[in-house]
């Protein structure tokens, strides 16, 4: 009974210990009336800040009346009020509000100063917030200035290189793929380590159901201590979502708009086609040679050479097709919204509506969002104040059928379309030994892969200001996700001519109760105290109906739906699964005179995916912060504006498993006794009764400095996280019938330092600022549950190990010291089985003269080890500009991709990774390069030769602006208008040595399982190059 | 009463009544997954249950031929195709390592738990009718021996797992001895002899007694107890078994099942098809089999050689001369490739049965066995039934004038037997057993130039320990320190 329903108990109880509170609060004086007065006198006057500036939005309010309004985008303002003298309130965000007496109609103008306590940043942490001065963990903020105006269809791209240790890398391009975002390291080898996205309060979003254009500000929780609260599923971190709310006054319209171009960054390293020809004669030659064939003989036409070994003729006679040029197209991206927010004191709104559409370079993918948001917040009394989220959107998106490698590394010699309409293969100009894949246009056009997505994201609270400081809030929010994909292949498209069809329809309900408590009181005058509890319940149930046509069974090319094929039974069907999560929470918070801070949590979290006796976890945490720029010492270095030093501790957990895994499952095998298709059954996972959390457990030692009256601040933290209890598929030993086992087994460790510095170089009127950030993370295995290593080897070789003292996932294999140059040195040389001249020579570690798995070493990993980012923002008169950097370093792609432009039988070739190949003795190439092509695929494979540096800089946006003089404006009847060009990797720089798309694109996913194979990359779309020119227009 | 009173109090009430729905949070049932808890209820989830070890064998079999056929000399690997691992074995360069191996343990043992899983939990339902009981534990015993046979003809002893075991249990079981895994196979074989009903009661594709009997023969063979090998290879004569008058009607969709098949895993095309269809086709397919084929091996000059003119066997083997797909019209070329599964199906999911016992297999078995019991006349008489089928005639057959001495008889036998059984998995395991691994694998004959006449030739170090291959050691690794032991070589 303790053990599991303390929180349960506990909050009950202090929930019940409010009610009394109520009616106290209640019986307060609530509701003032409106007067009634005539009104004739004019008051007009111009509102500035003590700097000079004019202030717009400032709300002018005649005491004791509700007669009210606000300053327009000039500061000026127009009021009428009753023929009696009084008194006009000013006030405005981050000022020190104003009174000033009238006696009569005329000009009152006014300055206000600022108010240094409310300028204060305010950060939104778990279920609630705080002062930016009064933060005890590490927590990173970005508020959407012109986030927005970055072109991409999704979020996160905005976030790339501004945020230190939290890493944003595109692996995909295509449009609207999510990002990678991970937050200091992964921790996880099964479970993921996607950070939870908290979207106003509900956990479980996705950031590819918002849109920029209605973000006010991302937070991102980064250390286990501030992400605690958000217990079991915080441990790859939080990222929550603010988004805007309408504000007291008059509707504000806000349009914003963009429009332009994207064109992949391409190279121009293919061969032409009489190159082609001459190096196919080369490869064919060289593999006749090795079999011992008299090279002598003609390419062609000769039955003396076997047709294995012959290349075509009419490979020179043929065109010249770049076909990297021929599937990518500069493509329109466009984005408008519109948006309104308004409200009185007591009824607030914000209405959003977003169109977005990005056509993707490469032909036939394209994404669309079309959202909707809308917020209302009414404050029925003093007491009860309501609140209502409605946030429907609908996305699109066409997807390329196959990695990008299979659309560029056609031969050059086939033509891209026939006069007849129909796509020619290149097995029709050459009956054999060339690539028997189907022409990479008649793929993008005769493929047609649909995701159709439609989501609402709802939310209603209320809540009870019960008595000062005392509120309690409950909301019922809804995530509902429904999609649909379709996708059918004409067998024109494919490389065997089967036609092929599905289609599946998935929906998702996701329902959350939240009831919380929050109290906040300074007592006395140096006391801050505050306190949440929390209980919170949420349901997760999916169904799934999934249909397949059987294969070549499409009647004809035109109808692409089911209708028109045979449906295959074996994989059609539905299913159904669900979650649970039951959680209880608190947080204390206490500060003694700003000075000392203070501030623990727990959270309890029972979970139903894990075994019987382990549901329930438990998710301390603990942080203290020292202002010591507060204490009195301080005061005598007037350089140091701030200086704080913080400490945290948390645990997190990680709940990212299968629904039921912790059940032996059984499941459908097929067989066909009697020719009769019929669906078997077996035990398909071995089962784990004791499954429980993967919990993390962190510290964080950070130090904010600002000096220089807080133009230069600089922030440093250390973390040291643990990632205990693995939910971890465990080897287990073959013979129990199963080779892995999920457990709660292994360590991971992720180190790191991170510094962030904020710098006001220029203030006058040329402003300049920037803001740099450097990330470093180590992450290394420390336990892997009683053996020291565990190594995952793909078809061709590569293997990827985890082993105790490195980094999770490195690449593992032998490493080439040069090539074997003739028969002799093969014979002297400790080889591969079956090596010959031309394969390369590797690195006899263990020295007994053979190369055999022992003389595997670790070849690097995936991983960056360093990240930098800049921003630096530019203001002058009426032009701002913003320019965004990003760096990574030491990050290792496996570029398998250039295997397939390393011979005839696959396709394409590169110039620079054929023409200093091993050839033959004579012409030995580089020395350095071996005899590359998929036939020696088995002498390299397991090697460093295709490994590359991923290391890269780009400029990631650059961003003009002009905002339009006021005179014009008013004469345009706006409230201010903004014109922009922004352009996004128009200055991209990679290691030399990489001859992938994209420095961070990788296509076999990142770690997901133990047989992950993260870095491994067989073509990956390019990186963008995409200028666009936009519009914000407020009236 | 106040009105936030109300509020107050409705939103408590909510709150209690939602943690009062812990229950239902925090324990759903899972509506789309048996479990091993709410299984085995019935007779026809244990029915179920016996086809998922079916399921096993027909998923493992059509690349069976990585480790059984591409060590020895009747392919080779193409280069247009790249395996993990199969180059090692196509060169005898086997290691612990080698993930090829290493799948086939995994796979097979997995095989195991199922029919385990089957026997451990047979008594749980209570409506069986008939003789059902008898014959579910009949199959899961056949199936288990099946698997234990494939096992100890590749690494010798290996764990003897006839339960269900945790996984600490099964980090300390060592490897039994052969002769233990051998006793176990005529057992369970016996059991199932005795159980299974015979084929005509049962789904072509499910083992019945002829298949039991035949099994246990040949499982006699390999232990070269002939006494025994007769008996129950004399048995399986007694099913109604029978060679059909044509060998390519083997190979044929349309006569799939036929008298001579004795154990066939059941396939259909494309949606629960087999790769071995079109493992073999040139990677530009074949006119009416496949548009495009996997290449993966090629058939060596070393077994096509053998064939003699007339030997029916050679066209539904191997194909000699090819025509691209995308080219009808050009003239063949040189291009031998094999052709024993090549019909019309499906890319990768051929429906094509592929045969597990078939009864040339068992006269030849038979042929053996009469010899080695100093029956050579009775002996040749089975041989010459294959060959004669072969060739359509007699002229063929052997005579006793030719067979002058044991060695000459294994000799003739282990040529008919690569011939009949070619890419079906027998040639390793018959040169392993013979003790010819070391003397005939010392060269390989691969592609064959048409003009000038010459093949490739390669050379080979065959060692005596090759018989066994190694134990994966990612299996060793598994296992508590010193429990399961390497075999010798490796």
């Amino acid at each position: 009974m303790f053990t599991h329903n303390w929180p349960r108990m506990l909050c009950v109880l202090v929930l019940l210990g409010c009610s009394p509170l109520v009616s106290l609060a209640a019986s307060s004086p609530s509701v003032r009336r409106a007067a009634t007065q005539v009104l004739d006198w004019q008051i007009t006057g111009k509102v500035t800040s003590e700097k000079g500036e004019t202030l717009p939005g400032v709300t002018i309010i005649l005491k004791g009346s509700s007669l009210g309004t606000s300053t327009d985008a000039n500061g000026n303002y127009f009021l009428k009020v009753p023929e009696t003298a009084g008194t006009l309130v000013f006030s405005s965000v981050g000022t020190v509000t104003k009174e000033v007496a009238f006696t009569g109609p005329g000009v009152v103008n006014v300055a206000l100063n600022d108010d240094a306590k409310a300028l204060e940043e305010v950060v939104v942490v778990g279920y609630g917030t705080v002062k930016k001065s009064s933060v005890t963990a590490a927590v990173s903020k970005i508020e959407n200035k012109i986030l927005n105006e970055i072109p991409a269809g999704r979020a996160e791209t905005a976030l790339v290189g501004r945020l230190a240790g939290v890493n944003v890398s595109q692996t995909r391009s295509s449009p609207g793929s999510a990002p990678l975002i991970r937050i200091r390291g992964s921790g996880s080898i099964d479970a993921g380590n996607e950070p939870l996205v908290v979207i106003d309060g509900f956990p479980g979003g996705s950031l590819g159901q918002i849109n920029m254009n209605d973000v006010e500000s991302i937070e991102v929780l980064k250390d286990a201590s501030s992400a605690a609260i958000y217990g079991s599923r915080a441990a790859g971190g939080v990222i929550i979502v603010t988004t805007k709310r309408g504000k007291t006054g008059k509707p504000k319209f806000n349009f914003n708009a963009y429009y332009g171009m994207s064109k992949a960054r391409l190279h121009n390293d293919w061969l032409p086609v009489d190159d082609y020809y001459n190096y196919a004669v080369r490869y064919q030659n060289r593999e006749y040679a090795w079999i011992g064939g008299d090279t002598s003989i003609p390419a062609w036409g000769d039955p003396r050479r076997p047709g294995q070994y012959q290349v075509s003729d009419t490979v020179r006679r043929s065109g010249n097709t770049i076909w990297q040029d021929a599937v990518t197209q500069v493509a329109p991206i466009q984005s408008y919204n519109l948006s309104v927010g308004g409200g009185t004191e007591n009824v607030k709104y914000y209405v959003s509506g977003v169109v977005l559409n990005e056509q993707g370079t490469v032909k036939n993918t394209d994404y669309k969002q079309y959202s909707l948001r809308t917020n209302l917040d009414v404050k029925i009394n003093p007491v009860v104040s309501l609140g209502f989220l409605f946030n429907p959107s609908y996305a699109t998106r066409r997807s390329a059928p196959t990695d990008m490698v299979s659309l560029v590394k056609y031969p050059n010699f086939v033509g891209i379309r026939r006069p007849d309409g129909t796509y020619p293969k290149a097995r029709d100009y050459w009956g054999q030994n060339v690539t028997s894949q189907a022409n990479p246009m008649a793929i993008l056009d005769g493929t047609v892969i649909n995701g159709y997505s439609l989501n609402n994201v709802g939310e209603a609270f209320i809540a009870l200001d019960l008595v000062e400081g005392l509120r309690l809030r409950s909301s019922v929010g809804t995530n509902i996700a429904y999609n649909t994909s379709e996708r059918f292949q004409a067998s024109f498209a494919t490389n065997n001519g089967i036609s092929s069809g599905t289609a599946s329809d998935s929906r998702s309900i996701n329902l959350i109760n939240e009831n919380t408590l929050n109290y906040t009181k300074t007592f006395g005058t140096s006391h801050d105290f505050s306190a949440l509890l929390g209980a919170s319940y949420q349901r997760n149930t999916s169904r799934n109906a999934y249909m397949a046509a059987v294969s070549g069974s499409f009647n004809n090319d035109i109808i692409q739906t089911l209708n028109n094929a045979i449906i295959d039974p074996a994989s059609t069907g539905t299913t159904k699964s669900e979650w649970g999560l039951v959680s209880y929470f608190s947080r204390i918070n206490y500060g003694y005179k700003e000075k000392y801070l203070l501030s623990a949590s727990i959270r309890a979290d029972g979970s139903s995916r894990f075994g019987p006796a382990n549901k329930w976890g438990y998710f301390p945490s603990a942080s203290v912060a020292w202002r010591v720029s507060q204490e009195e010492f301080m005061k005598n270095i007037p350089v140091i504006d701030e200086l704080k030093l913080r400490a945290s501790y948390g645990a997190t957990g990680n709940f990212n498993i299968g629904d039921f895994d912790y059940l032996g499952r059984i499941s459908s095998v097929l067989y066909a006794p009697g020719g009769a298709l019929t669906k078997g059954q077996a035990q398909t996972s071995f089962g784990n009764s004791r499954l429980s959390w993967e919990k993390t457990n962190g510290y964080d030692f950070g130090l904010e400095l600002g000096i220089l009256k807080n133009r230069l601040n600089i922030t440093v933290d250390y973390y040291d996280k643990r990632t205990t209890d693995l939910l971890y598929n465990v080897s287990i030993p073959g013979i129990t019938g199963f080779t892995s086992s999920i457990s709660n087994v292994g360590d991971i460790s992720n180190k790191g330092i991170e510094l962030e510095i904020q710098s006001k170089n220029l203030t006058g009127e040329l402003k300049w600022q920037t803001s740099f950030n450097l990330a470093r993370n180590r992450n290394k295995v420390v336990d892997l549950g009683g053996v020291q290593e565990r190594i995952t080897t793909d078809a061709f070789g590569m293997s990827w190990i985890l082993r105790v003292g490195e980094p999770m996932f490195s690449y593992y294999g032998y490493r080439a010291i040069g090539v074997l140059q003739n028969a002799e040195q093969v014979k002297n040389t400790p080889v591969l089985a079956g090596s010959k001249p031309g394969n390369p020579i590797y690195e006899d570690l263990n020295k007994d003269g053979k190369i055999d798995s022992h003389d595997k070493v670790i070849l690097g990993n995936f991983q960056p080890k360093l990240f930098l980012g800049m921003v630096n923002n530019f203001g002058w008169k009426a032009f701002d500009l913003s320019i965004a950097m990003q760096a990574s370093l030491g990050a290792k792609i496996y570029n398998f991709e250039n295997q397939y432009y390393q011979g005839n039988v696959l396709g394409a070739m590169r110039r620079s990774l054929v023409e200093n190949q091993w050839w033959s003795e004579q012409e030995p190439g580089d020395g350095k390069t071996p005899a590359s092509a998929l036939s020696q695929l088995n002498f390299q494979g397991a090697s460093d030769v295709y490994i590359e540096d991923g290391s890269f800089l780009a400029v990631r946006n650059i961003n003009l602006g002009y905002t339009l003089p006021g005179t014009l404006v008013q004469k345009l009847r706006l409230g201010s208008c903004r014109v922009y060009a922004s352009g996004s990797n128009l200055i991209f720089v990679t290691s030399k040595s990489f001859h992938g798309y994209n420095p961070e694109g990788y296509t076999a996913g990142e770690i997901a399982g133990v047989g992950s194979r993260p870095g491994y990359n067989s073509g990956s779309e390019p990186v963008n190059r995409v200028v666009t020119f936009g519009i914000n227009l407020s009236f | 009463m106040n009105v936030n009173k109300i509020y107050t109090a409705g939103l408590l009430a909510l709150t209690l009544a939602l943690s009062g729905c812990h229950d239902s949070l925090l324990n759903p049932t899972p509506e789309s997954v048996l479990t091993s808890a709410n299984y085995y209820q019935t007779a026809k989830d244990m029915d179920l249950a016996v086809l998922g070890v079916y399921n096993r064998l027909q998923s493992r079999k059509p690349s069976d031929y990585l480790l059984m056929e591409v060590p020895a000399d009747n392919l080779y690997m193409s280069a247009n195709t790249s395996v993990a691992g199969a180059p090692e074995l196509d060169l005898l360069a086997v290691n612990a390592d080698n993930p090829i191996v290493a799948d086939f343990w995994e796979v097979t043992y997995n095989g195991i738990f199922r029919a385990n899983s089957v026997l451990a939990n047979i008594d749980k339902p209570m409506d069986y009718a008939g003789t059902q009981k008898d014959q579910f534990i009949g199959e899961a015993k056949f199936m288990r021996a099946l698997f234990y046979f494939d096992l100890v003809r590749l690494f010798g002893g290996v764990p003897n797992v006839t339960s269900l075991i945790s996984i600490e249990d099964a980090s300390k079981l060592p490897r039994a001895s052969e002769e233990e895994i051998y006793n176990l196979i005529v057992e369970d074989l016996k059991d199932a002899i005795s159980k299974l009903p015979v084929q005509n009661a049962m789904a072509r594709g499910r083992a019945s007694k002829g298949a039991a009997t035949a099994l246990l023969g040949k499982v006699y063979v390999y232990r070269k107890d002939w006494n025994n090998a007769k008996t129950y290879l004399d048995q399986t004569a007694t099913f109604n078994y029978s060679l059909v008058p044509s060998f390519a009607s083997l190979w044929k969709l349309e006569s799939e099942d036929n008298a001579e098949i004795i154990l066939a895993m059941k396939y259909i095309d494309g949606t629960n098809g087999h790769s071995l269809s079109t493992a073999f086709i040139p990677n530009a397919g074949a006119i009416d089999i496949v548009n495009r084929g996997s290449e993966i091996a090629l058939p060596s000059w070393s077994l096509m050689k053998n064939y003699k003119a007339g030997d029916t066997r050679y066209a539904s083997t191997v194909t000699e001369f090819w025509v691209p797909p995308t080219k009808p019209t050009d003239t063949p070329m040189w291009y031998p490739y094999i052709s024993k599964y090549a019909v019309k199906h499906t890319f990768g999911l051929s429906g094509l049965d592929l045969p597990v016992l078939r009864y040339a297999d068992v006269l030849l078995l038979k042929a053996e066995t009469l010899y080695e019991l100093g029956q050579p006349d009775a002996a040749l008489a089975e041989l010459n039934k294959v060959r004669a089928r072969a060739f359509g005639n007699a002229t063929q057959n052997y005579t006793l004038a030719a067979i002058p001495n044991r060695e000459a008889f294994v000799d003739k036998l282990l040529l008919e037997r690569q011939l009949e059984f070619a890419y079906e998995n027998e040639r390793w395991f018959d040169l392993v057993r013979t003790g010819r691994l070391t003397t005939v694998l010392t060269k390989e004959e691969r592609l064959f130039n048409y003009a000038t006449k010459s093949p490739v030739t390669v050379q080979l170090t065959p060692q005596a320990y090759m018989k066994a291959f190694p134990v994966p050691q990612r299996q060793i690794d598994q296992s508590a320190p010193g429990v399961l032991t390497q075999n010798d070589g490796y």
